[in-house]
């Protein structure tokens, strides 16, 4: 039997008391379960057809659901069709609360065997995944070098790359027609800093900077720094690497930014509906922390110029990878590796990927969207972008550093002992 | 003359007059046994899915602060070493000083407003019942939906602003000061939770006898010592429930903060719950958020036993 559903799950836990609870319960589960399998080989495929049960957990890619549920119906049947006694089960959840429901799951012994994971949760789950390269040997090498190190943890894929994306500078062009600087759009930070007052003057705001710090750093900070040559880590990945004197410089513009009144600042501390921001009101001149479809709408389609990401020493955006990865706890190993590489293989990938509104991470998946400029434009800039360091402690150090930085931003400290302060605190974090 | 009252057998006692058997009094107990087995018969489903679902995960929650625990990495013993660690830990200290903090902002606060708001509309009046589900309203309003409403309430171009700049008061984004986020996150608490407290002492209200307020005024008290040396006594259990029950509330305040301010400004507003929900559920190291929570229940149940011998002793 196969097919794919739909589930619904508690969106947030309300309380830290439940929370707390929570932990409780899975601490109880876990005394009767034992903990899962830490490293070992990476699982072999078997020769011929595979046989066996997958589940495979996956979240709303596709926005549409019906859509979404017909596209994977579909591959499943292709699938089955090669492997007859494979039975393949998809689950849709929602995005929100997915590490919630996921980790649960897997302390409490009903994790699935595939699950769409981005790079950012891959360290934390890594003791919980087997490698797949074996499974993804023939199709891994026709990667894009970006997609493949984001799912590259230790020198292993945790994960065979689906779909990418970009988020490198879009800029408002309307904006700049509006200050008589039309067409003359950054490229580095030195441009948008100039460009800064005459946009203030004609009560625009140069860019964003989502300040809060729920805020992901992966789209705020984390570009500054590696455009400035810096990283969030050191290459050993056992200290953090952040409080360079990149580091501060990246900071240092940032800073110059916000207390030049250049961005908008209640973005600094919270983190508002979108339609109230100046961002989707076209009060902005550029940003790196929304893509042209979230501000298409807003700005008008005519007016969104996709740019490669800014520059200091050198033009690097952030840009995400999603991707299946397969449980270490899975039964039928063998039937859900060969179903996680038949679902992330080039020709699934690119008509997924298009589907979703994303784009393939192969090398040759080029022209996805021929006739739209906007899409040519952003794939355009998909080998400038990075997923960032894979590291186990990120969404600590990450959690440490978010507030040193609004610190900064708000002045209530200077970069350099905003970022030292967060070293400080990262340290005992990667003992 | 003598008057005689006739008095009735008493129930149990036999027909020839004689004082109620022995026997009788065995029926009794029998039969109050039955009745207590019934009874417990009925509260138990409740009771195990109490055990279940409330008091056995705290025990385990209490279990798991001993031990290192990642999800996919087992449990490893560890002893008191998470509780060690929050000792030295800047963030525990902060968030536990914010949600003091927020705590006393909040609680006599509200448990005033609560008071006054249930003075008003204890006496029937044209539209006292309107009144009671207006100020009740917040009490059913989604948190998640008015956190949405009163982060822009707060914002630098908000109502909220622009009324301190008419006041000649500074203007800007309440929610982006370190100094000025406790205190706007404490007035939609104080907002989004007032009736309830008002509704349990209007409650009481209702029930206290109108004599003494009455001979009261007689003998000349104003309003004033009406309220502080009548009302406010026969009050005092029920404002030690409410006070037990808004502190316990406002330190577990989750939804405004991840709403709002997620923690922010630089943790200006990072309460101990946000970071038992972040070890928790962000960096899954559930020994750490566990050891956070028993030390959140400890300093609950202090504060309560502290309200119940300030507030809660019984003449």
């Amino acid at each position: 039997m196969t097919r794919t559903t739909q589930r619904r799950t508690p969106s947030t836990i309300r309380r830290g008391w439940t929370a707390a609870l929570a932990a409780g319960s899975l601490g109880a589960l876990a005394a009767c379960g034992g903990g899962a399998d830490t490293g070992g080989a990476a699982p072999e495929p078997e020769e011929g057809a595979a046989s066996g049960s997958v589940t495979m957990w996956t979240y709303p890619v596709i926005a549409d659901e019906a859509a979404h549920k017909a596209f994977w119906d579909d591959k499943i049947a292709e699938f089955t069709a090669e492997n007859p006694d494979v039975d393949v089960t998809v689950e849709i959840y929602p995005w929100s609360g997915r590490d919630e429901t996921l980790a649960t799951a897997i302390a409490g012994g009903k994790a699935p065997d595939v699950v769409y994971l981005i790079p950012d949760q891959l360290p934390k789950y890594a003791k919980s995944l087997a490698a797949v390269d074996n499974f993804v040997a023939d199709q891994s090498a026709g990667l894009r070098e970006n997609a493949k190190a984001a799912v590259t943890v230790d020198g292993d894929m945790l994960g065979s790359p689906l779909l990418m994306n970009a988020k490198p500078l879009v800029c408002n062009a309307e904006a700049f027609e509006k200050i008589g600087e039309s067409g003359n759009y950054p490229a580095t930070w030195d441009d948008l800093m100039a460009l800064a007052p005459k946009f203030q003057d004609a009560g625009y705001d140069v860019t964003n900077y989502w300040g809060a710090v729920d805020a992901t750093l992966n789209e705020s900070f984390y570009p500054l720094l590696w455009q400035a040559g810096g990283s969030v880590f050191s290459e050993d990945g056992t200290a953090v690497a952040f409080n360079s004197a990149e580091g501060v410089e990246a900071l240092q513009f940032a800073t110059d930014l916000a207390q030049g009144g250049y961005v908008e600042q209640d973005l600094l501390t919270t983190i508002p509906a979108f339609e109230q921001t100046h961002t989707a009101q076209g009060k902005i001149a550029c940003t790196w922390q929304q893509g042209p479809g979230d501000v298409a709408s807003f700005w008008g389609e005519e007016n969104v110029v996709v740019l490669p990401p800014l520059s200091k020493a050198e033009s690097i955006g952030y840009g995400t990878v999603g991707g299946l990865s397969l449980m270490n706890t899975a039964e039928d190993t063998d039937a859900a590796g060969k179903w996680l590489a038949f679902a992330t293989s080039d020709a699934v990938s690119a008509e997924y990927a298009k589907a979703a509104g994303w784009f393939g991470p192969y090398s040759d998946q080029t022209g996805l969207y021929e006739g739209d400029e906007l899409m040519t434009a952003l794939e355009g800039t998909l080998d400038a972008t990075t997923a960032g360091d894979l590291n186990e402690k990120s969404r600590e150090v990450m959690g440490v550093l978010a507030p040193e930085i609004q610190a900064a931003l708000i002045g209530e400290k200077t970069p350099e002992q905003a970022l030292d302060d967060a070293a400080a605190a990262a340290e005992p974090l990667l003992r | 003359m003598t008057t005689t009252t006739p008095t009735a057998p008493r129930a149990g006692a036999s027909a020839g007059g004689r004082p109620p058997a022995g026997r009788a009094g065995v029926l009794r107990r029998t039969m109050a046994r039955r009745e207590a087995r019934i009874g417990l018969l009925f509260a138990l489903p409740a009771f195990l899915l109490f055990l279940t679902f409330r008091f056995g995960p705290a025990i385990a929650g209490v279990g798991l602060s001993f031990f290192d625990y990642t999800i996919g990495a087992g449990a490893e013993w560890t002893g008191l070493d998470n509780f060690r660690r929050l000792v030295v830990d800047p963030v525990f200290w902060s968030a536990l000083r914010v949600t003091i903090v927020l705590s006393i902002l909040i609680v006599p606060v509200q448990l005033a407003i609560s008071t006054l708001m249930a003075l008003l509309v204890r006496r029937a009046f044209r539209g006292s019942r309107f009144f009671r589900s207006v100020f009740f309203l917040p009490v059913v309003t989604s948190l998640v939906l008015a956190a949405t409403i009163f982060t822009w309430v707060f914002s630098t171009g908000g109502p909220w602003s622009t009324l301190m700049g008419l006041l000649g008061l500074p203007t800007g984004s309440w929610l982006g000061s370190t100094v000025l986020v406790l205190p706007a996150l404490a007035l939609v608490a104080i907002w989004s939770r007032f009736g309830y407290g008002m509704l349990i002492l209007l409650a009481r209200m209702q029930d206290l006898p109108r004599e003494l307020e009455e001979a009261a005024a007689i003998d000349g008290a104003n309003g004033w010592q009406r309220f502080r040396h009548i009302i406010v006594p026969q009050l005092r259990p029920t404002l030690f429930f409410l006070a037990v029950i808004e502190t316990t509330a406002s330190f577990q305040i989750f939804d405004l903060v991840y709403m709002m301010t997620g923690g922010g400004p630089a943790r200006a507003s990072y309460n101990l719950v946000y970071e038992i929900y972040n070890q928790g559920f962000k960096y899954f190291d559930l020994g750490y958020a566990s050891a956070l929570g028993v030390v959140l229940f400890v300093l609950t149940l202090v504060v309560a036993l502290v309200q119940r011998s300030v507030i809660g002793k019984e003449k």
